[in-house]
């Protein structure tokens, strides 16, 4: 006696729903903590590329200013690559050959930035973003210039820690 | 005569709820929110503090008598702090620890013990050396922002009422004083 083979009867026009219950719940949780976080600090800081920056107790969040940034292979004005740093140094060409701690770039940006943003430069604030492993002297370069050029309030950025 | 339509109301009647709106909503946020916000948070080393401390602070400024403290710090030797009173002068050595690296916490311990002694100062002058790490400077005016330990309390006099109170702020005011030097 053959046995007969049960055929699962296949309707075309079935129709499912989709059970969205726990995707709304994580979408509502991570809509939530993005928000928060989103609108906590006062300005929108971009962690510069190529930049370890080191890590504080200080509890200030940023405010406004002039963002430079000083990584161990480029020193930056905004988003502008304005002079190399080669082993941890400024590059020489940039240097005034009377002053070295003359950043030559640096102050031409920093007194361009002057005539085109008054208000923000009244305030004389730089927020510098500088690597970690760099040696004060490149870092002292940077803000002997900044204050030659009107800058002389500086914040130091830093990671949360400690 | 006209037969009126009995309304029946069904108590146990169900309605759907329609997520798809939100569902949209969330999904056009949540990637637009994720790209743009950071994930490392970032702080600045800033002078802002309390109304008394800065008002010392200025004091402090004003007044030439003051005692003054000057932190070298040196890759090879560690920290040398120096105490400048009248024609007095005070050093004290931190040196490297056993890794030959800064011994924060013993610096620590040193500027809880200058603070006691000279409440009335929040401003130290900073002269790292030139190959001195970045991350080792930060480190230091850390040391000698805060009292870590939180019974620690230091007192300072307001000013303008003459009522004393006290803060956990020992050297919140640090100034680069080698960065103008040729």
């Amino acid at each position: 006696m053959g046995k007969t083979r049960f055929k699962v009867p296949l309707k075309r026009n079935q129709s499912f729903t989709l059970n969205i219950t726990s995707m709304t719940d994580m979408f509502t949780i991570l809509l939530v903590f993005l928000l928060q976080s989103f609108a906590a600090g006062e300005v929108n800081l971009d962690l510069a590329t190529g930049v370890r920056l080191p890590s504080s107790s200080t509890e200030k969040n940023p405010v406004d200013g002039v963002k430079l940034s000083l990584s161990p292979t480029e020193l930056k004005f905004d988003q502008t690559v304005i002079a190399k740093v080669i082993d941890s140094k400024i590059d020489l060409a940039s240097i005034d050959p009377n002053d070295d701690k003359f950043i030559k770039p640096l102050f031409e940006a920093l007194k361009k930035f002057n005539t085109d943003n008054e208000k923000l430069a009244k305030t004389g604030k730089v927020l510098l973003q500088a690597d970690q492993e760099l040696p004060y002297g490149t870092i002292s370069k940077v803000l002997y210039t900044a204050s030659m050029a009107g800058f002389p309030n500086l914040k130091l950025v830093t990671t949360v820690g400690q | 005569m006209g037969r009126s339509k009995k309304l029946t109301i069904n108590h146990n009647s169900e309605f759907e709820l329609d997520l798809a709106p939100l569902l949209a909503v969330m999904v056009k946020l949540v990637p637009v929110l994720l790209v743009s916000s950071a994930f490392v948070q970032m702080m600045i080393i800033e002078t802002e503090l309390p109304q008394v401390v800065q008002q010392a602070i200025k004091q402090q400024e004003t007044n030439p008598k003051s005692a003054q403290i000057s932190v070298n710090i040196t890759k090879n030797e560690g920290v040398k702090i120096t105490v400048t009173e009248g024609d007095q002068q005070k050093i004290e050595i931190i040196g490297l620890d056993n890794d030959k690296k800064i011994d924060f916490k013993a610096l620590h311990a040193k500027f809880v013990e200058m603070k006691s002694s000279h409440p009335e100062i929040f401003k130290i002058d900073f002269n790292p050396d030139s190959d001195v790490t970045y991350k080792d400077v930060v480190r230091v005016m850390d040391e000698a922002r805060k009292a870590r330990n939180k019974d620690i309390k230091f007192p300072v006099i307001d000013n303008k009422t003459g009522q004393k109170s006290t803060t956990d702020y020992m050297f919140p005011e640090v100034v680069f004083s080698n960065t103008m030097d040729g």
